[in-house]
């Protein structure tokens, strides 16, 4: 469904994303896990578009993903995207934000949008919420609706960045739980995060970044348990048991 | 005293023909230089050299020549290459041109005060660029640039007595002539100052009315 050929990206001096390959089949979900700076963001936002890569490709469903087509909004379209920020729309209610797509991109009538804009909330548990505006709302209300924005233009993937990491913790599970739906309902997925937890339950599979490369890769039961490699075992003791770690020796 | 109201009545009636050809001048002034602003603002944020340069060039040559400086240019001057204007019509596009300048660059600032992720988040579901700035960006903007422009419309009404170097009968240009020939300066020009402040009054109530309508949810 998703698949990336040696895409390589810089900005200027700083070579972000090092000649990476993989795929996502379609219903897998694939997170991405890694320290910051290790290009994952990066690398989900070359997957739409929103970031141009400078060499290789990447196709989604046989569709290549290139910036400057014509075509990269039907492109984009096709794949959900939910941010770390939410980025909802301010000035529409939650309902607004949801049909705003299927009615302006994909031009279906608004009385069809909606209806399915009400099931969609209803799936994300916010059915109460359609007329409210995302300031009247939680952090984790924003992001199931900014969920069920993605959506609603009935995509073929969804990609998430780091969509737990803007959120106070007691407003995670109610996002997580969302994700997991989407996972068991066969949702091909691509997810940036740092809940080891959500890696562990739903992941087919996890790939570890480090400097804009894939070093592990692996089924978390595999990568997280026991990983192969010192710096994705460094990393995991790092995220996993924060408390125990003393200051890291730099000495060469 | 009794003599200031009575200079008053009778000069009032005259002062107020002027008022509502500034009321004019000052409406379709503001009309075209937001189109115009709003034009060149875009022109200037399109990344396209071919737009990008003009604008920046006009942008820069209005806000750097003053404005009766650019009246009488297109008062005076243009008539010499046969382009032949009335006053009045003169009056409201050197205005209105002069004045896009500012709409533009208070339009540019609101756009880009628009939040990075608002892009993204409008791209991500497909949307095209054109109906990314008018269902999006442009919206978001409006709040953002209203109180500039509640401003910018007030120096415009008062702006519009430079209209009276060329010849239109405004209310400042209507008082330049009763006060010649009756010498009665303080009563006529203390009733110009008054009919101007009056005027911008409601313009300063719309403003507050349209920032709260349009106050972010």
């Amino acid at each position: 469904m998703i698949e990336v050929k040696e895409v390589s990206k810089s900005f200027g001096a700083l070579t972000v994303l090092k000649s990476m390959s993989f795929t996502v089949a379609r219903g897998e979900v694939v997170c991405l896990i890694g320290p910051s700076g290790s290009g994952k963001s990066t690398m989900l936002r070359c997957v739409n578009g929103l970031e141009r890569h400078d060499s290789g490709l990447i196709s989604i469903d046989g569709m290549t993903v290139d910036t400057k087509s014509k075509t990269i909004g039907s492109v984009r379209a096709e794949v959900g995207m939910v941010f770390q920020r939410f980025n909802l729309f301010p000035h529409m209610t939650a309902l607004g934000n949801i049909v705003e797509g299927p009615v302006q991109v994909r031009g279906r009538p608004k009385g069809a949008a909606n209806e399915e804009a009400m099931a969609l909330l209803h799936k994300v548990g916010l059915s109460d919420k359609a007329e409210s505006y995302p300031s009247q709302l939680s952090g984790g209300q924003q992001q199931r609706i900014a969920i069920a924005r993605a959506l609603a233009m009935k995509p073929k993937a969804m990609l998430f960045d780091e969509p737990t990491s803007a959120l106070d913790p007691e407003t995670v599970g109610d996002v997580l739980a969302v994700m997991k739906d989407l996972a068991h309902e066969g949702m091909t997925m691509l997810v940036v995060t740092h809940e080891m937890g959500f890696a562990a339950e739903v992941a087919n599979r996890v790939l570890f970044l480090d400097r804009g490369e894939i070093l592990e890769e692996g089924p978390p039961s595999e990568l997280l348990k026991r990983p192969q490699n010192e710096r994705t075992r460094d990393f995991l003791q790092r995220v996993l048991h924060p408390g125990e770690r003393t200051v890291r020796d730099d000495r060469p | 005293m009794m003599q200031f109201f009575e200079d008053a009545r009778q000069f009032m009636p005259i002062l107020l023909q002027g008022a509502y050809v500034t009321v004019q001048v000052a409406f379709l002034s503001l009309a075209l230089s937001t189109v115009l602003g709003l034009t060149l603002a875009l022109m200037r944020m399109s990344g396209n050299p071919l737009f990008y340069v003009p604008a920046v060039t006009v942008i820069t040559g209005l806000r750097g020549i003053p404005i009766i400086v650019q009246l009488m240019y297109i008062y005076f001057v243009l008539p010499e290459i046969g382009i032949d204007l009335s006053a009045f019509t003169a009056g409201v596009i050197g205005l209105g041109v002069a004045y896009s300048a500012y709409h533009a660059e208070n339009f540019r600032a609101a756009i880009l005060a628009v939040d990075r992720g608002q892009y993204e988040a409008a791209l991500s579901i497909g949307m095209a660029k054109a109906q990314l700035m008018r269902r999006i960006i442009l919206p978001q903007a409006l709040r953002i640039m209203l109180p500039p422009y509640g401003n910018i419309t007030i120096m415009m009404l008062k702006d519009s007595s430079l209209a009276s170097a060329i010849t239109v009968s405004e209310v400042t240009r209507a008082g330049q002539l009763i006060a010649s020939s009756t010498f009665k300066n303080m009563t006529v020009f203390t009733l110009v100052a008054f009919i101007y402040l009056v005027m911008s009054l409601p313009l300063t109530a719309l403003n507050s009315w349209l920032e709260r309508r349009f106050a972010a949810k």
